[in-house]
């Protein structure tokens, strides 16, 4: 009976517990490839599409997200949960992460619909505060 | 009557949690990036001789027109730009030739989108330039 169809005798029986060790890695499997990013990521951004783009590197601790956001025709910078209206404060605030860590690299996460200008003021800011390693996030699609 | 522990009830949850992700997958989104240089600190070392480079002047409209020194490609509403990609695949393949290096300001204009900025930088990443610049309207360029 207990032989689970290994040659006994007695019909080869069903095992449960196999069956759920594979269906578990299997979730897991899944679970894994559909998870989130640990990043800190705005949802209100509506980012733009770029199919060629790069797949992004697994590499959280020297980098770091600067949302912005475009609501009701303005353009709002978001770093660490926290907003900038006046850019000096983020500058110094770069700096700082900048000198602690050498590699430290920043990843614009802009929305699509924002004016080119925009753009150019948070990249002037990042310049400004030494850093020379910047990314611009897109989606892989629609 | 003790009550036992129940696996069929169990497995049908796993298996709708699984199909769940499976289908999951093939739709998730995922968020990549495109990398790029702001001006380092670093000085360029004197060793090295150095070539002049080729410069190309991409420029943005706020139309959306996408304009390969000056001269118009696409069509302004063209996500994919198949014509301004192919130029610049020839162009790089070219000056890879001729061991020379490929210079790319991209030359926005103020309220172009920043959706139209990246769909050129993901033209740039498909013929795999690296080095861009950018300039919009009068101000310095980062």
């Amino acid at each position: 009976m207990g032989g689970g169809g290994g040659g006994g005798d007695g019909e080869p029986e069903f095992q449960i517990a196999p069956m759920i060790d594979v269906l578990l890695v299997l979730l897991i499997f899944f679970m894994s490839i559909t998870s989130a990013q640990v990043l800190q990521i705005d949802k209100e951004i509506e980012l733009p599409v770029a199919g060629d783009a790069k797949k992004k590197e697994k590499n959280m601790m020297n980098e770091a997200a600067l949302n912005v956001r475009w609501t009701k025709g303005k353009a709002l910078i978001l770093f660490e949960n926290a907003s900038y209206e006046i850019v000096e404060p983020l500058v110094e605030k770069l700096r700082a992460r900048k000198e602690s860590n050498d590699k430290y690299r920043v990843v614009i996460r802009g929305d699509k619909r924002l004016p080119a200008i925009e753009i150019q003021r948070v990249m002037s800011v990042i310049a400004q505060a030494g850093i020379d390693d910047i990314s611009f996030s897109a989606l892989n699609k629609e | 009557m003790a009550v036992g522990f129940q696996i069929a009830p169990m497995i049908d949850v796993v298996f709708v949690i699984m199909l769940f992700f499976m289908v999951m997958v093939g739709s998730v989104k995922v968020e990549r990036e495109l990398k790029s240089q702001l001006p380092g600190m670093a000085p360029p070392s004197a060793d090295t001789p150095q070539e002049m480079p080729d410069e190309i002047i991409v420029g943005v409209e706020e139309t959306g027109a996408v304009t390969l020194n000056e001269e118009e490609f696409d069509s302004p509403t063209d996500k994919k730009l198949p014509n301004f990609t192919a130029t610049l695949m020839r162009l790089k393949q070219e000056t890879d030739n001729r061991n020379a290096k490929v210079i790319v300001t991209i030359q926005a204009e103020e309220q172009a989108t920043y959706e139209r900025v990246i769909d050129v930088l993901n033209a740039l990443a498909v013929a795999k330039i690296a080095n861009v610049t950018f300039t919009i309207g009068s101000d310095v360029g980062f």
